[in-house]
């Protein structure tokens, strides 16, 4: 299993240490509405949950969706 | 961090170094194992470059004694580049290699990476390429591949890392992120393809896999995605993207429910007829106002049903059941589309059940973005697609080689004889009876097949003649190449026996040897990737999607006739000695017509695959195709031959413009199965019987030299024409119908209709 900084750089081809806490769709290249599906899915993927689409969009950056994974009982 | 260390802690370094040096001297015992690796770890942390020193010279011996050398290189290596030390770091690669050491691929990429932050791009590529060696594999090595190939403006080879990428890793992000940075290195490789994708819901995610496709089969695709919802208004407005766009192909992705609501919610018998009677009138007269308006292919996807019937078991009993409903509508789609030459019925629900429905139909897509399909049914919409995209383009393989032993059945005839190879009824065995059926019937779709095995003939032609479980005999094989000679000289023999291109070949072999050999040495060909497990043979075989035909011709279901009576013709020819005979002896037969809208789809194929006899190259599509023959302003010609062992079919064409005083040859081609025969010559003198006869004075045939088309080049000449000039790349050759002559050769029986 991934950690979700590695999932977040797998997903949009960044370099692994350009992305921390922080990074966001404003602060991540091809970060935008498709790419965070494809973000979704690449986490309900390797964490092997199914997000719901209220926490979705709360997704604002990679802080808040570590947080919202501890709600489905994983470690991000 | 040297500067932080007082007097007392560089006296403490010496010592350190100095109990290393002496531990892996003496290292002869576990505890001296133990005491070396508690000092090394200590110096890495203190002085990493130190221990690095102290590594480097070590004799073989003295590193054999050093407990998991790896683990202690790795982290070593990370030290070393986390203080900046890229130039020790690299030694130590290079030297763990030699020493035979395998790094984690990490350390590799980290060092990597560290280069390209300080400006070493060079030998960032070298550190990226010592990992692939070590395992092509890696998709971030790959990736790291890809920015260093970008960065240092190699954008051809940048393109093929992507292609390579996608491979090794074929999720949607991957597919995304390959398609947003190609926009990006823009310059385009192979023959372009312009694609839109008409939809009533969001279907921009297909893109990047569709994208993804096209570069596999060497096209560099041009997408246009109607604005969300809004089809309708696209065909219907003159001056809308899609028609600005120009494209070649359209695919319509019409969702039921958006059509007809009514479904989701229990819909009584009569309102389902409504609903069916709008959506095929709606849908029907789409169709058609798109297909009057632009010249491309339309594919329009079946309508599928989402969820589950509210009837539940009792559906299929009621007049008012989804599923029959469903099945009427799209049998009654399928009737009107494929009534007209270049509307298509793409088979969705088929696709979606390769992924299954619960992943193809995804209603949290629908939800949060109107889309309807997911990653895996997207991939598998995009593979299917090229179906569609490969004819069109003209990209259908002809040749299907295949080796023999573990692939036409199980073991090695010329070890176990005859009756000891795995081909009957029973498993082992049943599965390669399966896939030779799977073979036979591609012949029956005009697809060649041939062999390539490493035997004696004397122990697989008993197999081939008698074994009563083959279902492929000797004369359903164009070509057979039965020698231990390397294959890839076998596959180019063939090529040039069946007269076609390297690119028109498949080749399916057990053997990853053979087939690592084929793909480096011959790449046009399509290697087929064979699974170990030959149960899967026949799936493998039936799920690549270059053997799509736009339109069956009579020439296609002639072809393996044909390529026999060529076996026995060229037999003939051997036995002949003067080429004259030997022409006189075929008893050939041409016919040539002015051509009919029944020839259009014949004619498209021709043009759109005739590379070597072929005076310009100018492809036309059927609509094009459709208006020139309809044209009252040119003349467009078909040839057929045939000769003593058979038909040909149709293998010429022409077609001229006419204006008053000047005739101009646009097009002139030829299939390469008659050339040699002076066909061509017959099909000229009747264009320059029809200018004679209306007193043209001038007969212009154009010319455009093309790297494929050298047999063309003496074309005009020998017939008498002269070079007039040469404007653009297209040359002019003159003929003076009036007072120049052309005879038809002796040896041809010549038959004109419709002149």
């Amino acid at each position: 299993m991934r950690t979700v900084e590695e999932v977040v750089a797998g997903v949009f081809g960044v370099e692994r240490g350009s992305v921390d806490e922080s990074s966001c769709p404003e602060s991540v290249e091809g970060w935008d509405s498709m790419g965070h599906l494809n973000l979704l899915a690449a986490l309900e993927q390797n964490f092997n949950v199914s997000i719901d689409i209220g926490d979705v969009v709360e997704m604002v950056n990679v802080q808040k969706i570590r947080d919202i994974l501890l709600a489905y009982g994983v470690r991000g | 961090m040297d500067g932080r260390m007082g007097q007392g802690a560089q006296h403490t370094l010496k010592e350190w170094i100095l109990a290393a040096e002496v531990a892996l001297l003496e290292n002869v015992d576990d505890t001296a194992a133990e005491r070396f690796s508690w000092l090394a770890e200590g110096l890495r942390r203190r002085s990493p470059e130190k221990l690095w020193d102290l590594l480097r010279d070590a004799s073989k011996e003295e590193l054999d004694k050093v407990p998991e050398l790896d683990n202690l290189l790795e982290r070593l290596a990370q030290t070393l580049v986390g203080v900046g030390r890229l130039g020790e770091t690299a030694d130590l690669v290079k030297a763990a290699r030699q020493w035979e050491v395998r790094l984690a691929g990490s350390v590799y990429r980290q060092l990597a990476q560290a280069q390209m932050r300080s400006g070493e791009t060079a030998r960032a590529e070298e550190t990226i390429r010592e990992l692939l060696k070590q395992d092509a594999d890696d998709v971030e090595a790959q990736r790291l591949l890809y920015r260093v190939l970008r960065e240092t403006g190699r954008m051809a080879e940048a393109h093929d890392v992507l292609n390579r990428l996608v491979e090794l890793d074929p999720s949607a992000a991957t597919a995304t992120f390959a398609h947003r940075e190609r926009g990006k290195l823009g310059e385009m490789r192979g023959r372009p393809v312009r694609i839109a994708l008409l939809s009533s819901y969001v279907l921009d995610p297909l893109i990047p896999f569709l994208d993804v496709e096209c570069r596999r089969a060497g096209l560099a695709p041009a997408f246009y995605v109607a604005p969300f919802n809004q089809y309708t208004q696209e065909v219907l407005d003159p001056g809308s993207g899609l028609y600005g766009f120009g494209p070649e192909i359209v695919f319509v992705a019409l969702d039921l429910e958006d059509l007809a609501p009514a479904v989701r919610r229990a819909p009584s018998v009569d309102e389902l007829a409504r609903s069916g009677d709008e959506i095929r009138s709606s849908l029907t007269a789409l169709v058609r106002e798109l297909h009057a308006r632009c010249n491309a292919l339309i594919v329009v996807h079946e309508l599928a049903l989402t969820g589950r019937s509210s009837h539940g078991i009792l559906d299929n009993r009621r007049g008012d059941g989804l599923s029959r409903w469903t099945e009427d509508l799209n049998r009654d789609l399928a009737e009107e589309l494929g009534s007209q030459a270049h509307t298509f019925l793409l088979p969705l629900r088929q696709v979606l059940s390769r992924v299954g429905t619960e992943r193809g139909q995804s209603r949290k897509l629908r939800y949060m973005a109107r889309m309807r399909h997911g990653d895996a049914a997207l991939r598998e919409l995009a593979r299917y697609s090229m179906r569609y995209v490969k004819p069109l383009k003209g990209l259908t393989r002809k040749c299907v080689v295949v080796d023999l032993d573990g692939t036409l059945w199980g073991g090695v005839v010329g070890e176990v004889g005859a009756e000891g190879i795995q081909l009957g009824p029973t498993a082992p065995g049943i599965e390669f009876v399966d896939f030779q059926e799977a073979l036979l019937n591609l012949t029956r779709r005009g697809i060649l097949l041939a062999v390539c095995s490493k035997n004696n003939p004397a122990d697989v032609m008993p197999v081939l003649r008698d074994h009563k479980h083959m279902v492929l005999r000797e004369e359903h094989f164009s070509a057979l190449r039965i020698n231990w000679r390397n294959k890839a000289e076998n596959l180019a023999e063939i090529a040039e026996e069946l007269n076609i291109g390297l690119d028109a070949l498949v080749f399916f072999d057990d053997n990853p040897v053979e087939r690592e050999l084929i793909r480096q040495m011959l790449p046009e060909v399509l290697t087929v990737e064979v699974p170990r497990d030959a149960s899967q043979f026949r799936s493998t075989l039936e799920d690549l999607t270059d053997f799509e035909l736009l339109a069956l011709t009579r020439e296609d279901e002639l072809r393996v006739g044909q390529y026999e009576a060529n076996r026995r013709r060229q037999a003939l020819e051997r036995s002949s000695g003067r080429l004259d005979e030997y022409l006189h002896s075929l008893e050939l037969r041409a016919d040539i017509a002015r051509a009919q809208a029944s020839h259009v789809a014949r004619l498209v194929q021709m043009f759109n695959k005739t590379n070597q006899f072929n005076a310009t190259t100018r492809r036309y599509g059927a609509p094009e195709m459709a208006r020139l023959v309809a044209s009252p302003d040119h003349r467009v010609y078909v040839l057929e031959v045939a000769d003593r062992f058979g038909e040909h079919g149709i293998v010429g064409a022409a077609i001229v413009r006419e204006q008053r005083e000047t005739w101009g040859i646009d097009s002139f081609l030829l299939s390469c199965r008659v050339m040699g025969l002076s066909v061509e010559t017959v099909l000229l003198k009747r264009i320059y019987d029809a200018a004679r006869v209306r007193a043209v004075a001038r007969l212009v045939g154009e010319f455009v030299p093309t790297a494929k088309n050298g047999p063309t080049v003496d074309f005009y000449r020998r017939h008498g024409f002269r070079l007039d000039g040469d404007a653009g790349g297209t040359q002019a050759w003159i003929l003076d119908p009036r007072a120049d002559r052309i005879e038809d050769p002796a040896w041809i029986a010549v038959k004109v209709t419709g002149e």
